[in-house]
């Protein structure tokens, strides 16, 4: 058999069992020193060389530039990891590209031999080659003019700023709170101590527990249709409104922020966000309009409770959640 | 690790059981599963953690939320549970509960708590849930005795998510079976749930019969929204505490798969959400580009395309390049002034076209709504909402959604419309109910500041109807118009674009309404001539060119052997 055509064959088969049977193995969902992605990539690299070697294939100089060409697209496109955007990895090959390219040039001969089977097509030398690749090609240019006519037309896509830089101060039903230094007026205990009691049932033992059930109570009546019974922002009007309702479980959102940042947001909701943040769109309402003072800190008092987390204090330490 | 063998062993020999004594429907009794009281301390723990805020201190469905959701949270009292795999009336398998819990209850308030709760809690908060139950006792293995019913297997051996391929001859089998019932008393026609105004709960609360064609809200989903296995169980188990009863000896065996498979074929296929378990919206409308005028009747079959994705499904030749029909998610609003906890429709379907002879947009705007208002107080109304000044708006700037802001206002299109001679306790009707429609052009500077236009009118309402549980009203407009605060609709531009819903029947007005937030829509050009021809031109550049070059490789050869050139020479 052409050992030209032994090599192509360790090549493609290698890859077809390398990638739907080992790629498997060498990505666990928790990867460790031996077991990743880019082990992996070096062993099969490594099999495609010790193969070539052992069987003293030496196939021709075209044939070794595809397979490095094709060793490259296959490692941007499915080993690289997290995956890059298109336009980077049409840099990227590009780049490899130029490099295969100057391994095939880098003397007259490889150069040479590297043109031959190209050549052979273009005069007609390998008739059948010649003949698939003269009618695939206008083909393959006709469709993708027409693709690139064919008007396509996607939603724009609009970004936003999730935690604007908040004012210095906020007014609250006539009261003005400076947010540095405003703090709940009912975090009367530490937190930690309440994480096994009980809303209602021991609402009248702490007065801490009492908070957080009216806390709980105002929540559950009017945000978790937005921020869900989880407090996750999945709640059963969530997937309506764009921005997203806010996920108070991630770590990203009351978890990193003060007592005094939720306040301002929940008293001012959507309208009081300013232009980065969508207002016209944001679904939270100005809770001043239907919530008193205390009953707002209340809801924050709750929220940080059920969570577990701790709002970011601007004292000695930073938040920590469960 | 035992309580899992045993579950695998109970599994094993209903199976044999249902092996052995080969007929269709097996039925095996069993005790109800009894409280397992060494996790009752750790279900507390979970109970008023998590779930007390809806179902109620002693778990009689009225905790603080209770009274702002429709459908209301379940009352574990009196051991009434839904979904089941047990006969009417019993009580649920420890299994049928923890699944319940697991993937929550699609269409209401519960959620799924399978990702956010430990299997172990889940159990724990289930058994705790059992004691809650004061008028039955899940550990009275004599008066309580279940039967779990025998459902079959899936005749067609059809896989999710989209369960496609039954034959057509089984589901027409199927609504054989449906009309034989009588299942239109209560779900409708064709089976939007609108059949019966006038149904309650056992605890006397309003209910209605399910919409077959949103099954992403069947209670009983189990977040597999088109398995026809959902519907298969209701049938033999009917809902407890519901009007629904089981028609299990009605409808036997395969039959069961038939009409479940009728039941499942209403429902369009869309891509879902698997976070909130509900249909992705298509954020761009595509309103398309039409030869001519544009049909006014909503019948054309111009007008006609399916509700299911055409990724999913492919759409049929003949009605290939219509408008495809958009999926838009509707919430209550809750934001402003008189807030809304109920809506009664969670979406609409928006299908668009327009004409550059006519030089004028259609919106068809469709909804389902199983009851329409006969109070002329209280119509039901339907608007799209546009910026006014879209020419002003900067980049992604857009006016406040909930009927603009005093800086960027919005203009409002608002039908409101009554059904002719028509009452909601009627039989289903073929033809549906003529609407009187009355057009309102309103200017929106906040949901308190609304202004009539008091320019002339230009929206028109050219079609409309109600059939069959199903509202559908066609919007036209001049793409250009004078008022100074009409929206002036461009082409090949996205425009912003809402929708708002009023239920009268539901007492609903100004902002007290479902909405939506804001969508694009676009008007597409017609497609290109170039399209028609650059195509081959191309390629035919491209042949000529690859002619030169097999001149040029030959000639460069034949220079070569002549001598004429020499090759470049290799080192020695």
């Amino acid at each position: 058999m052409n050992k030209g055509l032994i090599s192509f064959l360790v090549f493609v088969v290698g890859l077809a069992v390398f990638h739907n049977a080992i790629f498997p193995i060498f990505t666990p969902s928790e990867p460790g020193w031996i077991l990743n992605r880019y082990v992996y990539f070096l062993v099969f690299v490594a099999y495609l060389i010790i193969t070539n070697l052992i069987l003293r294939l030496k196939p021709p100089v075209a044939m070794t530039a595809l397979f490095v060409w094709s060793l490259g697209f296959y490692f941007y496109k499915s080993i690289l990891f997290p995956p890059i955007p298109w336009t980077l990895f049409i840099t990227y090959m590009v780049m490899w590209s130029i490099g295969v390219f100057l391994y095939v040039s880098q003397d007259p001969e490889t150069f040479r031999e590297f043109r031959k089977p190209i050549v052979k097509t273009i005069v007609g030398e390998y008739k059948f080659a010649q003949i698939i690749v003269m009618i695939a090609m206008p083909i393959l240019v006709g469709f993708a003019t027409y693709n690139s006519i064919y008007p396509a037309y996607q939603e724009p896509v609009e970004l936003r700023t999730v935690h604007p830089a908040p004012p210095a101060t906020t007014k609250v039903h006539g009261k003005t709170y400076p947010l540095e230094s405003t703090d709940n007026p009912f975090r009367i205990d530490e937190q930690d101590n309440y994480k096994d009691s009980f809303p209602f049932l021991d609402a009248d033992k702490h007065e801490y527990m009492k908070y957080v059930t009216e806390g709980g109570t105002i929540f559950f009546q009017n945000c978790h249709y937005c921020h869900g019974d989880q407090l996750n922002g999945l709640g059963m009007f969530s997937h309506v409104f764009n921005p997203t309702p806010a996920n108070f479980i991630d770590p990203g959102t009351i978890a990193m922020l003060q007592e005094a940042f939720l306040f301002w947001r929940v008293a001012k909701g959507g309208p009081g966000l300013p232009n980065e943040s969508t207002p016209w769109s944001s679904a939270m309402p100005p809770w001043e309009e239907h919530l008193k003072t205390e009953e707002i800190w209340k809801v924050i008092l709750f929220e940080y409770w059920y969570t577990g987390w701790h709002p970011r204090t601007f004292g000695t330490e930073g938040a920590e959640g469960e | 690790m035992t309580k899992n063998n045993n579950y695998i062993k109970r599994l094993i020999f209903s199976f044999l059981a249902v092996a052995l004594i080969a007929i269709p429907t097996t039925v095996f009794s069993a005790a109800p599963d009894a409280v397992k009281t060494d996790q009752l301390e750790k279900g507390k723990k979970v109970y008023f953690k998590r779930c007390v805020w809806c179902h109620g201190i002693e778990g009689g469905g009225d905790g603080p939320a209770a009274d702002r959701l429709f459908t209301r949270p379940r009352n574990f009292i009196q051991g009434t549970f839904k979904i089941r795999t047990t006969d009417s009336g019993e009580l649920p398998m420890e299994a049928d509960l923890i699944k319940t819990v697991k993937n929550g209850l699609q269409g209401s308030a519960m959620p799924a708590w399978g990702e956010f709760l430990a299997e172990d809690e889940i159990i724990a908060v289930v058994n705790f849930v059992k004691t809650l139950a004061q008028d039955r006792d899940f550990n009275d293995a004599e008066d309580e005795e279940v039967f779990v019913q025998d459902f079959g297997t899936n005749p067609w051996g059809t896989t999710g998510p989209y369960h496609l391929g039954i034959p057509q001859a089984d589901i027409d089998a199927g609504k054989e079976i449906f009309i034989k019932n009588k299942c239109f008393e209560c779900h409708g026609g064709e089976g939007r749930g609108d059949g019966n105004p006038t149904m309650k709960d056992d605890w006397g609360f309003p209910i209605v019969a399910a919409d077959w064609q949103q099954c992403w809200n069947f209670r009983g989903a189990r977040r597999d929204y088109f398995n026809p296995f959902n519907v298969v169980r209701t049938i033999a188990t009917g809902l407890n505490g519901t009007p629904m009863p089981n028609f299990k000896d009605q409808i036997k065996g395969e039959d069961r798969w038939k009409v479940a498979a009728f039941v499942n074929s209403l429902c369009p296929r869309k891509k879902m959400d698997k976070l909130t378990a509900k249909p992705i919206p298509d954020f761009l409308i595509q309103s398309v580009y039409t030869e001519g005028p544009v049909s006014p009747k909503i019948d054309d079959p111009s007008w006609q395309s399916p509700d299911t994705d055409d990724r999913i499904v492919p759409v049929s030749e003949e009605i290939a390049a219509n408008p495809k029909r958009h999926y838009i998610a509707m919430a209550g609003q809750i934001t402003r002034g008189k807030r809304n906890f109920d809506p009664k429709t969670d979406n609409l379907w928006i299908t668009s076209r327009w004409s550059a002879e006519e030089n004028a947009v259609y919106y068809l705007v469709e909804y389902h709504l199983r009851f329409m208002s006969d109070d002329p107080e209280y119509p039901d109304a339907v608007a799209i909402q546009w910026p006014a000044k879209l020419q002003d708006l900067f980049g992604a700037e857009k006016p406040y959604f909930i009927m603009g802001d005093s800086k960027k206002p919005v203009d409002i299109w608002k039908a409101n419309f009554m059904p002719k001679d028509y009452s909601a306790t009627n039989a289903p009707k073929d033809g549906g109910y003529q609407l009187d429609v009355s057009v309102e052009e309103m200017t929106g500077h906040g949901f308190d500041a609304l202004s009539a236009k008091e320019s002339e009118a230009k929206v028109e309402v050219v079609d409309s109807i109600f059939k069959q549980g199903r509202v559908k009203v066609l919007f036209k407009r001049s793409l250009v118009t004078e008022g100074e605060f009409d929206v002036q609709i461009p082409t090949e531009t996205f425009i912003p674009v809402a929708f708002l819903q009023w239920a009268g029947r539901d007492k609903e007005k100004d902002e007290h309404m479902a909405i939506s937030t804001w969508y694009y829509t676009i008007l597409k050009p017609a497609l290109p001539q170039s399209l028609y021809y650059m195509p081959p031109i191309i390629a035919a550049i491209f042949v000529c060119f690859q002619g030169w070059l097999v001149w040029m490789t030959k000639r460069t050869r034949k220079m070569y052997d002549e001598g004429k050139m020499r090759r470049d020479e290799l080192p020695k």
